[in-house]
């Protein structure tokens, strides 16, 4: 019986002595070298508009329905490539997008963006003249799939492959 | 090595005539004892006497933990908990050992009236309406609550109904009337620790599909993961784990094929665990294939239909100065004869339709505030909540902390200091025995805390979580404490 309790004193102990201490062992602050205005003047408004409006025609959603902690959630999910282990992302398109403009230096830190864009955009009138601008009568073009898709697969398995089993580059929401 | 410590320490216990969950008693006294002695527990900080009425919708692990800190800090408490289920609190990570045949369902079930704290009124009903511009909520019984702070803590539903060819139309929660579910999930190899009577069921069918292994007949068992957050991500792959060493310990794991099919395309999203994990799947000839969510399944024929998805490469995008990407995907089906399903999960439709939910359902709040984005005498924690990687008993741990802190600060005219970091864990049975402690937090760096190389296995966590965490949960967390 002694060395019971010896055994299950000795893991609470173990337990208890450390504590369950909140911050990280290294919170390493990651420095972004532009403002999350920046990024969204000199990328993000390409495809979802000056005021945050999405452009249909490039199929890139509204950002100016959301407030900011709504929106951190997506931009999150969109750079981590998702919010869970094995779920994956609600955004296909964008997480791979995103790598792609993260390399050009068009990085950002979610939280601060997410509240530029609640700043800037969130209920906020869209001047009439841009909305008649984004929405062209012209259909989208569709690639045509069946050729498509058999051209496309062996020039893109390089970039399937490795997003197979390269994780996501780091991503350091801190920034305070 | 590992496995002698483990046998030694299991062998003592059997010499000294003590049962697992005597162990687990034990070690509750001392370990409650230990918490409190090291200072590992945190007090509220001086008990306030502010006054507010507070209503809590919820009273699971989350809830019932905030509602006892809540009564613990306050000098004058006046707190309501919403709670229609008798067994709503309850210690949800054991249900995977019950899958495994480790643990009994009673082992994870806890009376919810024996949690409910001093001084906490308790309502059995259910909360159906929001209106947070009155700051009102009607409950199921037709009764208006006003509040002055509102503390979401609802939890999850699992949503099995997403899923064709179950004729399953109805969405459950982990515990509670699960009829619906139980007469397909829990039958002809079909199985799910999601809800707790799922975890019993599971166990009687790996066994079948155990002793199938065993009589030499060639078997197949696929491991699902959905496309939406889940409660516990490591779940889905925790019982594969266990699936595999349980047919080692029957001698016939030679006989069987185990496949976990997610439809992400990792394991995790820290690399260092990642990177240990596919190791580990390696090891133990346990087999993957990213990218394929669940869609359908015939119990009949034991087919499961998945759709598989990849990516293709687009035109020319001249905006982003790169080929833009286009998303494929096809069905694809695969026969089983034991198929664990990790069912869609989703926000109740009455929080998510809600003015309170948002266009994903979780209640939207800022991530480290845990302050709801438009309303801010509301807040939520738990499963409920919009914050990423959060669904977890040891996220709740640390952010029913933070929900009481702000609130409390709020109903004093001061700034919200206290800020939730991103912490969670995951302890990853990779067999029976051992587990990897898997901490992390947003920077997506293991946050061990212990000075142990996290990525390992080891008996000690295995210990951990076997004999400890549940009465951590029950003496520590429930009481508002630690």
């Amino acid at each position: 019986m002694k060395k019971t309790n010896t055994i299950l004193l000795s893991i609470a102990a173990l337990f208890a002595l450390s504590g369950c201490n909140d911050t990280p062992s290294s919170p390493e602050a990651k420095k972004y070298t532009k403002t999350s205005e920046e990024v969204y003047q000199q990328s993000c408004v390409k495809c979802h508009g000056k005021n945050g409006e999405g452009i249909t025609e490039k199929k890139s959603p509204a950002l100016n329905d959301r407030q900011a902690g709504e929106l951190e959630l997506d931009l999150f999910d969109v750079k981590n490539g998702g919010t869970n282990q094995s779920s994956g992302t609600d955004h296909d398109i964008m997480e791979h997008n995103m790598q792609k403009l993260m390399a050009k230096g068009y990085d950002y830190d979610p939280k601060a963006m997410a509240e530029y864009i609640e700043k800037s955009f969130f209920n906020k009138e869209v001047p009439k003249e841009e909305v008649a601008e984004v929405t062209p009568e012209a259909v989208p073009v569709v690639a045509e799939p069946a050729v498509e898709a058999v051209t496309a697969v062996t020039e893109v398995t390089p970039v399937v492959a490795t997003e197979e089993v390269t994780p996501t580059p780091e991503v350091t929401p801190v920034a305070e | 090595m590992l496995k002698e410590g483990m046998e030694l320490i299991d062998a003592h216990f059997k010499d000294e005539g003590i049962s697992r969950r005597d162990a687990i008693k034990m070690f509750g006294a001392s370990g409650a004892a230990m918490l409190m002695a090291s200072g590992a527990t945190t007090e509220a900080k001086a008990s306030s006497a502010v006054k507010a009425k507070i209503l809590i919708v919820g009273g699971g692990l989350a809830g019932m933990s905030t509602a006892a800190r809540f009564a613990n800090s306050l000098d004058n408490p006046d707190i309501t908990v919403l709670e229609p289920a008798e067994h709503s609190t309850s210690y949800q990570p054991g249900q995977t050992l019950v899958g495994a045949g480790v643990w009994k369902n009673e082992d994870t079930q806890y009376n919810r009236d024996d949690f409910v704290p001093e001084g906490v009124t308790l309502i059995k009903e259910k909360a159906v309406e929001f209106d947070p511009d009155n700051n009102t909520v009607k409950t199921s019984g037709g009764k208006t609550l006003k509040y002055d702070y509102l503390v979401i803590a609802a939890g999850l539903k699992l949503d099995f109904s997403k899923i064709e060819g179950l004729g399953i139309t109805e969405s459950i929660t982990s515990r509670g009337d699960d009829s619906a579910v139980r007469k397909v999930i829990g039958q002809n190899g079909i199985a799910s620790i999601y809800f707790a009577n799922g975890a019993t069921d599971t166990w009687t069918q790996m066994q079948k599909f155990i002793a199938d292994a065993k009589s030499g007949k060639k078997v197949k068992g696929l491991f699902t993961h959905p496309n939406t957050p889940i409660k516990c991500g490591g779940a889905p792959k925790k019982i594969m784990y266990l699936t595999d060493a349980r047919l080692r310990e029957a001698g016939a794991r030679e006989n069987a094929e185990l496949m976990f099919l997610p439809n992400g395309s990792k394991m995790f999203g820290v690399k260092e665990y990642h990177d240990a994990i596919v190791n580990q799947f390696e090891a133990r000839d346990m087999k993957w294939n990213y990218r394929h969510n669940l869609v359908g399944v015939d119990p009949i024929k034991k087919v499961a239909t998945f759709s598989r998805h990849w990516k293709e490469k687009g035109d020319w995008d001249e905006d982003l100065e790169e080929y833009s990407i286009v998303p494929r995907s096809e069905k694809v089906e695969k026969e089983f004869d034991f198929l664990h399903i990790t069912p869609p999960m989703r926000a109740a439709e009455e929080i998510a339709n809600s003015p309170v939910g948002s266009s994903k359902g979780w209640v939207p709040v800022n991530k480290e505030t845990l302050q709801h984005v438009k309303f801010p005498n509301v807040f939520a924690l738990g499963d409920i909540a919009a914050v990423p990687m959060g669904k977890t008993g040891g996220s709740a741990r640390k952010q029913y902390k933070v929900v009481v802190e702000n609130v409390i600060s709020m109903m004093e005219g001061k700034e919200l200091v206290s800020k939730y970091a991103g912490y969670t864990v995951c302890p990853l049975i990779t067999s029976i025995g051992t587990v990897m402690l898997a901490e992390f937090n947003w920077t997506k760096k293991p946050t061990p805390s212990f000075p142990l190389d996290p990525t390992q296995e080891r008996w000690i966590w295995w210990l951990l979580k076997v004999y400890a965490l549940k009465p951590m949960t029950q003496y520590g967390m429930l009481s508002g404490r630690a």
